[in-house]
């Protein structure tokens, strides 16, 4: 048994190794240059909390979170309902069942920035000229140069983007529900609607739970999908808190202050995350 | 983020660590890196270095001109891992170098005597070290231009304005004639700094950061004009000012939409690449009605500065010698569509033969953004200026992130 153990111990160590060295170290890295005045060069010396103080005070950081959670909250919604939705087209019995599924994981392949530039195109050129065409003058513009529109802009982009990975999680979770049930509930004359709610729904909770933190985590942490569209634009409109953390550290010269806000906000996702699952986890039902 | 950063460190340690590797040739070969933050010269730069590298076999120069370059830059600074030379712009990362004192100070050198003494007056605005010193070599510079369509002024029966009531003159009668007057390109923030610093660069206090530092001055006081007149500019946009990008506005204009282009001279290859009959002229925005206050906007777009801590100085000064050879720097400054720093020597590519008086006479001025702190993202303060017009509230903003960035570490 002994031996055995030490076998799995064997297993765990090169991956912890390198999670520390790469991910855990770094981490408490930033975490002690929050203390401090380091530019990312040259000498430093501790100020205490005063970074922390200034972060709290700073306007722009406050937008940069009121942007990411407006984008991060309608996101993880509307990829929730789509992928839910496509995952039981595609666990039905349909033709081409096999490729339909191939053909919708495809956008989760794809390079966030080269699906970026591609949105890019149909936002200044394509969207712009139908809307000429069909007389809507209200989209003749390119909606990510408005300041009050570019963040539809992002949101269609992401949930794109993103519908296909929770859709095979949603999958998994289909096939996890055993056929009888629905022949019990057929007996008892319950329709495709109450089948869903009482059947399908309860029982891929957890898939449901697990769907809902990580969208949400990922569109939290939303960075590419900006570079390639807005850059932060118009004005700051789009600036998420990731890419203000990067370009304040490295393109302003503020890595200590950055660096405090990058431990706020590690601090605000992990509460999040914990209060999403303590939640969503209490209505997760075992059969 | 912090992650993303993390992982950054380690990949490009990684990526140096081979480099390293391989440098240690036992065959008496020098390797000199350099690294370059511009993407458009590197055609020119390889040219150049496979004519050095024939001349002085000993050496190889390594070129590294990543995109994101100063980012990375900065990166490699924090890794303390830096390349033997550099070839970066006289902007605040060079001021910011050039204060860690980990540059080779040029200023006995005898390398610099034949500068434009606007220039070296720039780079030493940008280091705080007293007294100041030279940490680079200026050797290309660049400059924001008014650029034109020839055909479109013959047809409106125009000539290059001299004075800022001409030009809202020429771009007045560009409306009426229902042309364009000004293609905006302001999806992209930075583009909207070209007009900017040309005003700002005229209008603005001598010395303005530096004062505004101490109080002395500040945006609510000394840029009123200077947004009444972007506001003007922007009267003559198009319909999709805020929609079109840099690279669109290039297609657009360069096939005959808009009369005038606000950019830098790096547009007008790029320009011509699009429609090489394209019939281009350029001249500096006179932004007074004085004909001659009107100063042209022009910086250090390449400055070659060795590493104190590199190996190989006596190999970075003998590459140095020999890109500042007239021959080379002809043939930098003609494919790079760029102005030599040296005094006495100018570009004769007849586009931009409407800028050359202000060369000859010394009448540039720098790029006012360029003194800004890095951390206020002026460039997309000033685009949301643009797209909501409200002066008063935009002025005191860029006092307050000033203020705010000036007092945090």
């Amino acid at each position: 048994m002994a031996n055995r153990n030490r076998a799995f111990l064997m297993m765990t160590l090169p991956a912890l190794l390198l999670f520390f060295t790469f991910h855990t170290y770094p981490v408490l890295q930033g975490f002690f240059y929050s203390f401090t005045d380091w530019k990312g060069y040259g000498e430093w010396n501790f100020v205490g909390f005063s970074n922390y103080l200034n972060v709290l005070q700073d306007v722009r950081a406050l937008s940069a979170y009121g942007f990411t959670f407006q984008f991060a909250i309608v996101s993880t919604i509307l990829v929730n309902i789509f992928s839910l939705m496509i995952a039981l087209g595609l666990n039905a019995k349909i033709k081409f069942q096999k490729t339909l599924r191939a053909l919708y994981f495809v956008p989760n392949i794809l390079s966030i920035l080269i699906v970026g530039f591609i949105f890019n195109f149909i936002f200044t050129h394509f969207l712009p000229e139908i809307a000429a065409a069909i007389g809507l003058n209200a989209l003749t513009g390119n909606i990510l140069g408005d300041p009050d529109l570019a963040w539809v802009g992002v949101v269609i982009m992401a949930v794109w983007q993103a519908t296909a990975f929770n859709t095979i999680l949603y999958l998994a979770g289909l096939q996890t529900i055993p056929e009888d049930i629905y022949e019990a509930s057929k007996i008892d004359g319950a329709g495709k609607w109450r089948n869903f709610i009482s059947i399908t729904f309860p029982l891929i909770a957890p898939f449901f739970t697990i769907n809902m933190v990580l969208a949400m985590k990922n569109f939290l942490m939303v960075f590419d999908h900006i570079i390639a569209l807005t850059g932060g634009g118009p004005g700051q409109a789009t600036e998420s808190i990731s890419l203000l953390i990067y370009r304040g550290g490295f393109q302003g010269g503020e890595f200590a202050y950055q660096s405090a806000n990058a431990v706020i906000y590690f601090v605000v996702i992990v509460i999040i995350s914990i209060f999403q699952l303590r939640v969503l986890q209490k209505r997760e039902v075992e059969l | 983020m912090w992650k993303k950063g993390g992982f950054l460190f380690s990949f490009m340690a990684a990526m140096l660590l081979a480099a390293c590797g391989e440098s240690s040739g036992d065959d008496g070969q020098v390797e000199l890196e350099l690294f370059s933050n511009k993407v458009e010269n590197i055609g020119t730069y390889q040219s150049l270095i496979e004519k050095f590298e024939e001349k002085h076999p000993n050496i190889k120069v390594d070129l590294y001109a990543p995109p994101e370059a100063e980012t990375i830059l900065r990166t490699r600074l924090v890794k303390d891992d830096m390349p033997d030379m550099l070839a970066i712009a006289g902007s605040a990362l060079y001021g910011e170098l050039a204060d860690a004192g980990i540059l080779k100070d040029y200023s006995d050198s005898g390398l610099i005597e034949d500068i434009q003494p606007a220039y070296l007056e720039m780079l030493d605005d940008l280091t705080e070290k007293e007294p100041g010193g030279t940490y680079g070599v200026p050797y290309a510079t660049n400059a924001n231009t008014v650029i034109y369509n020839k055909e479109k002024f013959e047809q409106l029966g125009v000539e290059p304005p001299k004075t800022w009531d001409e030009f809202i003159e020429i771009l007045d009668k560009a409306k009426e004639e229902g042309e364009i007057p000004i293609y905006f390109t302001l999806q992209e923030a930075w583009t909207g700094m070209i007009a900017w610093n040309a005003v700002a660069g005229n209008l603005e206090p001598e010395q303005f950061a530096q004062k505004k530092n101490n109080d002395e001055a500040s945006f609510q006081q000394d840029y009123q004009e200077v947004a009444d007149k972007m506001l003007t500019l922007l009267e003559y946009g198009h319909d999709r000012t805020f929609g079109i990008g840099y690279d669109d506005g290039n297609n657009a204009f360069a096939n005959g939409e808009g009369v005038i282009y606000l950019q830098g001279n790096w547009a007008v290859p790029e320009l011509l690449e699009v429609n090489p009959d394209l019939d281009l002229g350029v001249f500096p925005m006179p932004v007074t009605n004085e004909p001659d206050e009107n100063d042209l906007v022009s910086g250090v777009d390449v400055l070659f500065a060795t590493l104190e801590e590199s190996e190989h100085p006596e190999e970075a000064q003998l590459f140095i010698d020999f890109m500042l050879e007239e021959e080379n720097m002809k043939q930098y400054t003609d494919e790079q569509a760029a102005f030599p720093a040296l005094e006495g020597v100018y570009e004769d590519d007849p586009v931009l033969g409407g800028i050359r008086e202000n060369f000859e006479e010394g009448r540039i001025t720098s790029f006012p953004d360029h003194y800004y702190p890095p951390g206020i993202g002026a460039e997309n303060l000033i685009q949301e200026f643009y797209i909501q017009k409200d002066k008063e509230r935009f002025l005191q903003k860029m006092d307050n992130e000033w203020e705010k960035v000036e007092r945090r570490y």
